[in-house]
């Protein structure tokens, strides 16, 4: 008997110890105040998208400037014009770019332009933004200001979500076979095996300049 | 047959499987010159850790005779578990308490979870008498949707740096994987060859009817024998979560297969009653060796989902030439 009492005794102690380290008890309403705010991605983007992201667009290469520097020194091109946050060959620019409205259709609209002895067929996506492209291409974002990567993907899903709300409806209502259009976007490429022949961008400003 | 010839017979029986893992060591090597290096070496033992662990509870099963198919959805959930309560605790709104749990807590968490869910397993299976193929397969269901659910779909990750040790830790030059399943297999090892329960465990497995008139309550057995699974499943689940940084709800997707193919290869019977940890450990680094030299040549995907049951298949036609004599 007294020894089956030392054994559960002893039991009940080295439980109670594990509890003890394992678990800690506090008041919700107090975590809330020690706990760190969320990150506020929406919040984050619109300040973005007001302030330091427009000056960025105006600064973006155009597609025919593009084309010659990837001609001259592909990889000098590459360092200048693109960016990525991620490893890998795939790379992001935001680029400039205006041309004549080949077609349109329900997921993307179709442009000539670029050099004019040498005009590319860019296509403009106006249905599936989807991607970090915007987010790369515009180089406003310091990885080592974010503790994880949820919230750097936060970032893009505003800023393509920003795209869906603001950029595409006017355009897509608008746009038609033959419109001259210009369009500053995200571009991606893959560096290592990139081409110019079938380009498609992700729009972050798009006008109808001539219907 | 001589007594001599007899005890080559067994010895080699016995080696079969050091023969089957030296050769296809060789082939690898041959092949692939990345093979036989320090980093791809220690990168193996990593994966093989925790098919060993899961494969350790499977080889107690299979000894008394049934068969665990939950052990990878148990895994899941029991990674989820830890991840969950380390990184998010329980929140009790109407009470207006939060519950915290320390590293330890959440492992803890995940084990007792774990052993749980295996002694449902077995209490279904001595308790209603159904299959332990049948009552495991409904668990293994049962599991993937409490992940589903505990998770809702969604990964738990960012769990920090000293949970992260578990999984990708170095602890006296040695990964701490490699000790987690060092460790296990030794208490494997003890519990099945010193002790009064590894003897009713060979026991079951070879005869039940002769355990039950033997005087061995098998029900209280076997559920020790599932919870010991079901934990173990759960260190393997905490090892994949802190080795990834993140639980996903579709974490260990076909590891009941991988632990079922390391038993068989390691020589225990599916019949029960016969087999050994060591055997087990063996067949889970033939495993573990095979999936690494099928990346490392090169080898699609497809093929190797092939090749792999073609040499559980030849295990098992091995093991039954070898019980006919």
């Amino acid at each position: 008997m007294a020894r089956k009492i030392i054994k559960y005794g002893l039991l009940t102690i080295v439980i109670g110890l594990l509890a003890y380290k394992s678990v800690f008890i506090i008041k919700l309403s107090e975590l809330q105040t020690i706990e760190p705010k969320a990150f506020d991605a929406p919040g984050f983007v619109q300040k973005l998208w007001d302030g330091k992201l427009p000056a960025r667009l105006d600064s973006a290469i155009t597609l025919d400037a593009l084309q010659t520097a990837i001609k001259l020194n592909p990889g000098a091109a590459f360092d200048t014009y693109f960016n990525s946050m991620s490893i890998g060959n795939i790379r992001y620019g935001l680029v400039k770019l205006s041309g004549k409205v080949l077609a349109v259709s329900d997921d993307e609209v179709t442009l000539l332009a670029g050099n004019s002895n040498e005009p590319l067929t860019v296509k403009i996506a106006t249905e599936y933004v989807y991607g970090n492209a915007i987010r790369d291409a515009s180089r406003l974002i310091n990885i080592k200001d974010f503790v994880n990567t949820t919230d750097l993907n936060k970032i893009s899903e505003e800023l393509n979500k920003q795209v869906r709300k603001v950029v595409l409806p006017p355009f897509k209502a608008n746009v038609k076979k033959d419109d001259m259009v210009t369009c500053i976007g995200a571009l991606e490429l893959n560096e290592a095996h990139y081409s110019l022949s079938d380009l498609e961008i992700i729009p972050v400003q798009c006008k109808i300049i001539q219907q | 047959m001589t007594a001599i010839q007899r005890n080559n017979t067994i010895n080699l029986a016995r080696l079969q499987s050091v023969i089957a893992l030296v050769v296809l060591c060789t082939i690898i090597a041959i092949l692939s010159d990345k093979f036989l290096t320090m980093d791809n070496g220690w990168n193996v033992l990593r994966q093989i850790a925790v098919n060993i662990c899961i494969s350790v509870g499977m080889t107690l099963i299979v000894l008394t005779a049934g068969i665990d198919l939950s052990v990878g959805s148990i895994l899941a959930l029991c990674g989820a578990i830890t991840a969950g309560l380390l990184k998010n605790g329980i929140k009790l709104p109407s009470a207006d308490l939060f519950i915290g749990f320390t590293l330890l807590g959440a492992l803890l968490g995940g084990i007792i979870v774990g052993s749980l869910l295996g002694w449902f397993n077995g209490f279904v299976i001595t308790k209603f008498k159904v299959p332990p193929f049948v009552g495991t397969l409904a668990m293994l269901t049962i599991a993937r949707g409490l992940t589903m659910l505990w998770t809702q779909g969604h990964p738990i990750s960012n769990l920090g740096p000293s949970f992260a040790t578990i999984g990708t830790g170095w602890l006296l030059g040695i990964p701490v994987p490699v000790w987690i399943a060092g460790i296990v297999v030794l208490l494997a090892v003890f519990i099945t060859r010193q002790t009064r329960l590894g003897r009713y465990i060979y026991a079951i497995g070879g005869n039940e009817n002769a355990a039950i008139l033997s005087g061995i309550n098998i029900n209280k057995v076997k559920l020790i024998v599932y919870s010991i699974a079901g934990a173990l499943a759960a260190v393997g689940g905490i090892m994949v979560t802190s080795r990834l940084d993140s639980a996903q709800p579709n974490a260990g997707t076909g590891y009941e297969l991988d632990a079922i193919a390391a038993v068989v290869i390691g020589g225990t019977s599916l019949s029960g009653g016969k087999g050994s940890i060591g055997g087990t450990v063996m067949g889970a680094v033939i495993i573990g060796v095979l999936n690494n030299g099928l990346v490392l040549l090169n080898v699609s995907p497809f093929w190797q989902q092939v090749v792999k049951g073609a040499v559980i298949l030849i295990a098992v036609i091995i093991d039954k030439g070898g019980n006919k004599k």
